[in-house]
């Protein structure tokens, strides 16, 4: 079965090149120019991965996803101008699945794709529960995390928040997203706890926590676990 | 200088003026009664008329007709006979008393003009003496508050009543806060709306108690007075008022146009600075746009001619390029929104360990033998800071010294008592002494000109580290090359709660 992408971007040059590298790789490739096309489009054929850009003609994106995301689990991919870093930031806490920030290579776009779908469906499906990469071994289940097959001992509190973030590895996940998962809704003003706990957990998993493999910061708007 | 006095003051000179009257009465008729035996009725007559002159010099017009028919009642009651009665027996004494009556009266009406003559010479000078007073010390005000305060000083001592002395803003609008009552306020911008005197002689709205009057002309309004008390024939106080006007009117509008002219000479500074910075940008953005256009067109016409290495290593040129671009770019509107005062920092608390490592994510891709070694001292206290700025900063610290450097790279962050210090050091050529500051400015480049572009980055970087109240420094290093250090204050650190 052949994916569907929705390709919502205001500018010609930057949507046939999309387009056109997608459609290499074997994607049928809507596009739309406008958040109204883009809902239009929607109604008829539901894509697989919608990638949208900030900043369009007629309006903010922050309502299509809200209005997607009351009935649909499709992922957003969001793609943002560095300035844009605050919408950007609104558009993931609202149910967004990703960003890359312009300009981007045909593979990162190609790459953030390919974890899109992979964690398409996983609000229905049972969640990940098992991660892996390089070194690193974490089981959700058994609770078990091992670096180099040597048990590495986590606190109640860093074991929620690498749990979390297991749970959508390879996606970004925000600041305010990670507090209210981890600590309640009250404390997503926090960002100090992160910072704090997420320097012990890189202590405790990375071989260098300066230039770290898997925990991997994005500036100003959260973190993502690597996953390749 | 009270051209009307108050009501309780009118009273007082009233009642004293009538006391003088008697005393002066009094003194005629005893000095007259002392001297009964010497002399003649003629003489005591003329210490009377004596009483008269010195009661119409000094006292008003009634009190002085009071007094030369008092004088002459008095003569004729004690000293003209039949004595002790106001019977005249003498044809010709009564001609006398009718006679002296007449000299008082004309003699008090005389006095009376050259006193208010004098009186009116005194006032004028006293006003003319104002107004210069008033001009010579405009001339050295340097603000509008200067001007009012002085304007309200002279209103306040040229007139009796309150004034009220408020001045317009750009918008040649009265402001509201100026805790002047709102009838007041009414009065003055209607003044200023019509731009000419309202209240009592001036033909509009005579009615009123006050004169209110426009500091400026039609079109072109600075402000506005109020002034008491007003009558509709006190010509010359409100001409007076008018004057003073004029003048602080004046002094406005000069400060005024000095203000727009220093606004039109920092305005044309500014676009001096601002071409100078864009001819540097445009030449730091062409420079890579030549290359990539060089590259993209080879491509797309000589294709087939080029072998795969060369079009590899042109497409690999466009890549870069592009790259560099958009490097230039961020550094070049990073600078203009660090530049502008209006920039507001998104500070939040930030592990600076962490940007350490999304930073040499990004640049150990220009870094291919690891030539860049860290150490990050742990337990490092968070700052409070802007992260995209301190990546953006330590990016182009670490991107200029692989560029201008070929052997090991130091990256350091550790903290002291006070401050969180990161430092980068090379064993490159280093920077001359005398260019040490310089580097830091924009488009100021060190020696190095076969390399293009740092152009900004360097600008950034300092600007970064002073818009977090730090600092960035370069020196020398001891056996060749250059540190560059920044130092961060370290804030109170945030209460964490401690889960189990």
């Amino acid at each position: 079965m052949t994916l569907r992408v929705l390709v919502v971007e205001d500018d010609r040059e930057i949507r046939s090149l999309m387009q056109s590298s997608l459609s290499v790789e074997g994607f049928e490739v809507q596009t739309a120019a406008s958040l109204s096309e883009a809902r239009a489009l929607l109604r008829h054929a539901p894509p697989d991965v919608i990638i949208l850009d900030l900043g369009l003609p007629d309006g903010d994106g922050e309502l299509l996803v809200r209005e997607l995301r009351q009935h649909r689990t499709v992922p957003v991919i969001v793609v943002s101008a560095r300035h844009q870093e605050a919408q950007k930031i609104a558009l993931l806490d609202a149910g967004a699945d990703d960003y890359l920030t312009k300009p981007f290579s045909v593979a990162e776009l190609l790459a953030r794709i390919r974890v899109a779908l992979r964690h398409r469906g996983t609000a229905l499906a049972a969640a990940v529960t098992v991660h892996a990469l390089d070194d690193l071994h974490i089981d959700l289940a058994a609770h078990r995390v091992q670096r180099a097959g040597e048990p590495v001992h986590l606190t109640p509190t860093e074991f929620k928040l690498l749990a979390r973030l297991v749970r959508s590895a390879g996606r970004v996940v925000t600041h305010r997203q990670l507090l209210a998962d981890v600590w309640g809704a009250e404390f997503t003003g926090h960002t100090h706890y992160l910072r704090l706990y997420m320097g012990q957990l890189r202590a405790k998993i990375e071989r260098d926590p300066a230039e770290p493999r898997h925990l991997l910061t994005e500036t100003g708007v959260g973190y993502r676990l690597a996953d390749a | 200088m009270t051209n009307t006095p108050l009501p309780h003051e009118n009273r007082t000179a009233r009642v004293s003026g009538w006391l003088s009257v008697l005393a002066l009465l009094a003194a005629a008729t005893l000095c007259a009664m002392a001297l009964d035996q010497h002399v003649t009725l003629m003489s005591q007559a003329m210490i009377y008329v004596l009483a008269v002159v010195i009661a119409s010099y000094k006292l008003g017009r009634l009190e002085s007709v009071v007094c030369a028919v008092g004088s002459v009642s008095a003569l004729n009651f004690f000293f003209v006979p039949p004595r002790w009665t106001l019977v005249v027996e003498n044809r010709e004494l009564f001609v006398a008393l009718a006679a002296m009556l007449g000299v008082s009266l004309v003699i008090s009406h005389l006095a009376a003009g050259i006193r208010r003559e004098s009186q009116a010479a005194r006032q004028s000078e006293q006003r003319a003496r104002q107004l210069q007073a008033l001009s010579t010390k405009l001339v050295s005000a340097t603000s509008a508050a200067e001007v009012q305060e002085e304007g309200q000083k002279a209103l306040d001592a040229a007139y009796a009543g309150s004034c009220t002395l408020v001045l317009a803003d750009e918008a040649q609008t009265l402001p509201d806060n100026s805790g002047v009552p709102d009838a007041v306020l009414d009065g003055l911008r209607c003044c200023a709306r019509e731009a000419a005197v309202l209240g009592p002689g001036t033909g509009r709205w005579p009615g009123l108690n006050a004169w209110y009057l426009p500091l400026g002309d039609s079109g072109h309004i600075v402000g506005a007075a109020c002034v008491r008390p007003a009558q509709a024939a006190d010509t010359d106080g409100r001409e007076h008022a008018q004057a003073l006007c004029t003048l602080l009117a004046q002094a406005l509008v000069r400060l005024r146009l000095a203000a727009s002219v220093q606004a039109a000479q920092g305005e044309a500074q500014r676009h001096q600075l601002q071409s100078t910075f864009l001819a540097a940008v445009s030449h730091d953005l062409r420079t890579p746009l030549a290359a990539i256009v060089g590259a993209a067109s080879s491509l797309q016409t000589q294709r087939e001619r080029l072998s795969l290495a060369e079009q590899d290593r042109l497409l690999g040129s466009i890549v870069n390029e592009a790259a560099y671009l958009s490097e230039v770019t961020e550094n070049t509107l990073q600078f203009v929104r660090l530049s502008s005062s209006a920039q507001a920092l998104r500070r939040d608390w930030e592990s600076v360990e962490e940007i350490v490592g999304t930073v040499l994510a990004r640049v150990r891709q220009r870094d291919p033998a690891r030539r860049i070694k860290s150490s990050v001292a742990p337990g490092l206290p968070l700052l409070k800071a802007d992260p995209v700025l301190l990546a953006q900063m330590l990016g182009n610290l670490l991107d200029n010294a692989l560029k201008y450097s070929d052997g090991p790279i130091n990256l350091t962050v550790y903290a002291d008592k006070a401050a969180l210090l990161i430092a980068v050091k090379d064993r490159g050529p280093g920077v001359a002494e005398a260019d040490q500051e310089a580097i830091f400015e924009p488009y100021a480049r060190g020696e190095q000109s076969s390399h293009r572009g740092a152009g900004l980055g360097l600008a950034v970087c300092r600007a970064v580290a002073q818009a977090h109240g730090g600092q960035l420094t370069l020196r020398r290093r001891a056996g060749g090359g250059s540190c560059f250090r920044a130092s961060f204050p370290i804030e109170a650190q945030p209460l964490t709660r401690e889960l189990p």
